[in-house]
């Protein structure tokens, strides 16, 4: 069994090695899209396959059995000993499940999405790459590693958002993505420096840094939990590291559902969630992720409810739903949260590719102002985007609206009001501009003449297996008060921080949830069912809001142009005025720099260097002679 | 008393002098110096598989030179020149395998002397056999940019030689006043290292001496206010000669520090080590917001590896197992980086005669395997996991930390400083449309795919499995670090 830990993870490394030699080898063949399309599709449902036996063990045994498997030993070095080493417990079974199962569906439709491309095969290279680093990440058993596949599902996404290069804004996106990433992994290693420096050689595995975690001044681990979370922002697009999310856009749109909506981005808070044992030593941390998190989800709700790029809107869902997750991962909530990540992966995925089919459909158009009335024409499209539509609502039984619930229930149960509120209230923006999306595109009267692309069907089954999902995956977590006995948290077994609340006052939190979803239905509705046209942007609020609060060229003219001015300082004001000042005033010992040139121009350093050539000769023919003699 | 060692050293001089005394042709020159390289590769790695890594130093040899001032002809291998040993030899077969269509003979010649200067170099356990290979590398580099190089290159060949000669004659000085002080403390004369280092001064005189050797090393590493001969030289030297530059000569600079830095002057460098510190970590950052503007690829990449080099002084300076580890590891992952990098910077100016980034765009549309070597050089310089230079600085920023908090935090901003320059590059010379100058762009060849598969494979290695590397030079930097600890306690 354990050894099947080290193939979920070798596979799509070893298919990604495959189809990267192969495009490289012959680029421009097109015979080999089936051996691609094979291979590619392959890797992740083997995986699949293989982390559902996993999952089927530990279902089956207590729930503190962990799976360990070491592939090799990667350093040892003093006190520093790190193993290639893997080990499932029932999160990591939860979230290779979703992975691979979700990742195998993306992988379908994109055989579909991407047929005509050139660089077909580099995509499921890049794309298999994504899967193997996103697994090492979650199935690592130490920091380290884990760190590694964090780093390369940044490197892979970095790739794919960059996919179509010759394009020079989407390079930007691409680096964006990768820097902002980068600024978060930075203070990321800072946290686990400090860790490991800070447990003296008592082990760094997660196993053996829980055995020592209460051994550690609690002042420090505060330090630590915040630097750790400071990646979290990077990867999962809270404020303030989220800009490259909406940018990251530019990526073709399965790269959009499976790393910028389902995996990826929920990194961070399975992070938060893996080191549980550390963030409840120190509470007052959690309430700060918690509070980034809630004020993270309304302020992106608040911009999607402007944006008018399908895609964009749907990236800053994204960031909003993380944003609940840690509002429940941050209160301790770790089996809400966890829940949340994975039935958002079902609907946010399926959001994604109904948008990818409507994107094909209208010819690459992503301006939902210039769709409409695409009801009729596009019906499984519709009923599907439909179900995810009220899913991510909270319009009740769909998944979405018992994952937030529970989530809200937390934050009230643990009196954190201001936060509940703000949750509380973004629940209703959500409703609002994810209908809004739907009427405009499929209710509002049609703007588009002349015929659809149409979608092959790899495109399109994947779109009803996920809607299932995303009608069902919410009984698995059914509370006692809707009772259900919450199989999710029980099966998941996380150090969860419990409050009490009475039945009454979940279903009173219950009602408020679906009532707050349906005024935002309504407006939607009222705003947008029968026409819409384009906004004019006709005030302060709206332009600030449309541009985004001007976050982007506050960044741009604080950090990327002071840096470029500085660079130029340093070359000719540091370099050339300065350093080499000195240096020709000392070199010389002239009055003036310029004579020191002309010095040089004289040619004396050529004597100089006969000088050595001719000193460094002697010595040589000594030392042959010494050698000769020997 | 085993000679393997002075094989490896001499072999590619012999060569060159065997070769230029018969006036050999074109393609005999040629095939002698591939043959003479590959003979000194599979020289090295016999020694390294009967290398002993517990075993201290190996392979000695001691045979009187200048009988009279004590002075001997005296090489060994030990942990820390083994890496260095191996990366020469892996590297120079490479270099000639780059060479292959240079019709000027002297380019050759100078290449091979260059490798014995380096391999000497690294091998020499006497100070004034050391100083004369220490010499003997900069007269072909003087020739290689001043003969060979483009720009303005007369002029950038006198800048790398005033300075470098400035750093040299301070090191000699050094040198010469220890055997001195030894034949004044003993009656006899010697210039060993392993004599020279028992040696009692008074401190204020080894503040002196250490300066002397420091100043060199500052020189060819360079730290912050020596670099100014950097840049220049690196974008008029024809490319072999900067992969050298980069990829070896800067490393012997940090090679120097170790072995004699550490060697003559343990308690000495405690005493500068804040000053160092305090310049490695300006350097860092410096050169890597210098690189942010540049417009010159050799250039960017000769900050670039600047910054990267200050972190590896950085390292040894950090005195514990983690630093020195990282910065022993670094020595070779980052030459093989730079060495890669460079290499397809010098393709690159073979195709489309610049390397001036606003003239190159769109290279990945129209040679997707150049592109694919390029950007895995260029994110292996930016410390992508995977590679070994992440390995590399994970380890040096481990041992920051273990030193002090704030100066862990400040060697983590290597994180940082590569990416300020290597994305924006990338996305304007590599990605984007195709421009004027890169519509004709011949893909690699297969001569060019033979020379980068190895060291791709290598970086790849040395980040997946470092476990099997390090256990070679693990002993020496914990016994090093022993001696040192105990020196310092003692006193």
């Amino acid at each position: 069994m354990s050894s099947l830990l080290i193939w979920i993870v070798l596979i799509p490394f070893a298919s990604a090695a495959l189809l990267g030699f192969l495009h490289l080898l012959l680029p421009k063949q097109r015979s080999l899209h089936a051996l691609y399309t094979v291979s590619g599709i392959a890797a992740p449902f083997i995986s699949a396959l293989m982390s559902l036996a996993v999952g089927w063990e530990l279902f089956n045994s207590s729930d503190d059995m962990m799976i360990h498997a070491i592939a090799f030993n990667w350093i040892t070095l003093g006190d520093l000993s790190v193993n290639v080493a893997f080990m499932a417990d029932r999160l990591t079974a939860v979230m290779l499940f979703f992975i691979t199962f979700i990742g195998t569906l993306i992988h379908i439709y994109a055989a579909g999405y991407m047929k005509e491309e050139e660089g077909y095969g580099k995509f499921f290279s890049f794309f298999n790459l994504f899967m193997g680093s996103m697994l090492l990440l979650v199935l690592s058993d130490n920091p380290i590693m884990m760190f590694v596949g964090w780093e390369l599902v940044g490197l892979s996404s970095y790739l794919l958002i960059g996919f179509y290069h010759q394009e020079s804004a989407n390079m930007k996106a691409a680096n964006k993505a990768f820097i902002l990433n980068r600024v978060g992994d930075f203070g990321f290693i800072i946290g686990l420096a400090l860790l490991f420096t800070a447990l003296e050689g008592t082990g760094y595995t997660f196993e053996a840094i829980e055995a020592n975690i209460t051994t550690l001044d609690s002042s420090l681990v505060a330090v630590i939990a915040m630097l750790l979370f400071v990646g979290a922002m990077g990867k999962s697009a809270q404020i303030p590291l989220y800009v490259w999310l909406p940018d990251a856009m530019a990526g073709p749109t399965p790269v959009s559902a499976l790393i910028h909506a389902a995996t990826m981005v929920t990194a961070g808070v399975y992070m938060v969630a893996r080191f549980a044992f550390l963030y409840n030593e120190v509470p007052q941390v959690g309430v700060y992720i918690a509070t980034i998190g809630a004020v993270s989800a309304l302020f992106a709700a608040l911009i999607a409810s402007y944006q008018s790029d399908i895609k964009k809107i749907l990236a800053y869902s994204t960031m909003s739903q993380l944003g609940y997750m840690f509002i429940a991962v941050g209160l301790g909530a770790y089996s809400s949260g966890i829940f949340h990540v994975f039935t958002h992966a079902f609907f946010k995925a399926l959001l994604f590719m109904g948008a990818g089919a409507v994107i094909i459909a209208l010819h690459h158009e992503q301006n939902i102002f210039k769709m409409g009335g695409l009801k009729k024409k596009l019906p499984l499209v519709y009923v599907t985007m439909f179900i995810a539509t009220l899913a991510i609502s909270g319009i009740p039984p769909f998944a979405g609206f018992f994952s937030k619930d529970a989530i809200l229930a937390a934050a009230f149960a643990s009196e954190h009001y201001m936060i509940w509120g703000m949750g509380t209230l973004t629940a209703m923006l959500t409703a609002f501009y994810m209908f809004r999306l739907l009427f405009i595109v499929f209710f509002a009267e049609g703007k588009m003449d002349g015929k659809l692309n149409p979608l092959p069907r790899t495109m399109t089954w994947p779109l009803v297996v996920l809607a299932l999902g995303s009608t069902t995956v919410g009984f698995l977590g059914l509370n006692e008060a809707y009772g259900g006995t919450n199989i999710f948290s029980s099966f998941i077994a996380l150090p969860d921080l419990s409050h009490h609340l009475s039945h009454k006052s979940e279903y009173l939190l219950g009602m408020l949830n679906v009532l707050m979803a349906v005024m935002g239905m309504g407006l939607a509705y009222r705003l947008y069912a029968k026409s819409a046209e384009e906004p004019q942007v006709n005030n302060v609020w709206r332009r600030a809001v449309v541009n985004k609060f001007y976050i982007d060229e506050i960044y741009d003219t604080v950090i990327v142009r002071t840096l470029r001015h500085l660079s130029v300082f340093t070359d000719k004001i540091i370099d050339q005025k300065g350093v080499d000042g000195i240096l020709h005033v000392a070199v010389s010992g002239y009055k003036s720099a310029g004579a020191a040139f002309a010095f040089l121009q004289n040619g004396k350093v050529r004597y100089y260097a006969l000088y050595i050539l001719s000193g460094l000769s002697v010595l040589s023919l000594l030392l042959l002679n010494a050698l000769g003699g020997m | 008393m085993d000679p393997i060692l002075t094989y490896i050293i001499f072999l590619p001089m012999l060569t060159a002098a065997l070769l230029g005394l018969t006036r050999a042709s074109l393609p005999l020159l040629r095939l002698g110096t591939v043959l003479s390289s590959l003979l000194v590769f599979v020289l090295v790695m016999f020694v390294s598989m009967d290398f002993d890594p517990d075993g201290g130093m190996q392979f000695l040899r001691i045979v009187p030179w200048i009988a009279h001032y004590g002075i001997t002809y005296y090489v060994g291998v030990d942990g820390l020149s083994l890496v260095l040993l191996i990366l020469i030899a892996f590297l120079m077969p490479l270099l000639y395998l780059y060479m292959w269509k240079e019709r000027r003979k002297g380019y050759w010649y100078n290449m091979m002397m260059l490798q014995t200067g380096v391999t000497g170099a690294v091998l020499s356990l006497d100070l004034i056999l050391f100083y004369l290979f220490w010499e003997t590398m900069l007269l072909p580099i003087f020739v290689m940019i001043g003969r060979y190089g483009n720009g303005m290159h007369q002029f950038n060949a006198m800048k790398i030689v005033l300075m470098t000669v400035l750093g040299s004659m301070s090191m000699l000085f050094s040198i010469l006043y220890l055997g001195y002080d030894l034949f004044k403390q003993n009656g006899w004369w010697s210039f060993a290292l392993s004599d020279l280092s028992m040696l009692q001064l008074n401190p204020q005189t080894t503040i002196w001496l250490a300066g002397g050797f420091l100043l060199a090393f500052a020189i060819k590493i360079p730290l912050v206010g020596f670099h100014t001969w950097m840049a220049p030289a690196y974008s008029s030297a024809p490319t072999p000669a900067v992969v050298i530059l980069s990829a070896i000569m800067a490393k012997l600079g940090i090679y120097g520090l170790w072995r004699f830095g550490y060697g003559l002057f343990e308690q000495t460098l405690s005493y500068y080590a804040p000053f160092m510190m305090i310049l490695a970590i300006i350097g860092l950052l410096y050169y890597a917001v210098h690189a942010i503007m540049e417009q010159n690829l050799r250039r960017m990449f000769a900050y670039s590896s600047g910054s990267h080099l200050s972190l590896i002084a950085l390292g040894v300076f950090l005195t514990n197992v983690y630093a020195w580890g990282g910065s022993l590891y670094f020595i070779a992952t980052h030459a093989l980086s730079s060495a890669g990098i460079f290499i397809m910077i010098g393709l690159l100016y073979k195709r489309v005669k610049s390397v001036t980034i606003d003239e190159l765009s769109g290279i990945a549309s129209v040679a997707p395997r150049f592109a694919f070597f390029f950007v895995f050089f260029a994110l292996s310089i930016a410390g992508l996991p995977g590679t070994g230079g992440f390995v590399a600085e994970l380890l040096i920023i481990i041992g920051a930390f273990k030193v002090n908090v704030w100066i862990g935090v400040l060697t983590a901003t290597t994180m940082l400083s590569s990416m300020l320059y290597i994305f924006w590059m990338l996305q304007r010379t590599i990605f984007g449309p195709p421009s004027m100058r890169t519509q004709i762009f011949v893909d690699l060849n297969s001569r060019e795919l033979a020379m980068l598969i190895p060291i791709v494979l290598l970086l790849l290695i040395t980040g997946i499995v470092p476990s099997l590397f390090i256990p070679l030079f693990e002993p020496y930097v914990t016994t090093a670090l022993q001696d040192l600890m105990m020196t310092i306690g003692a006193k």
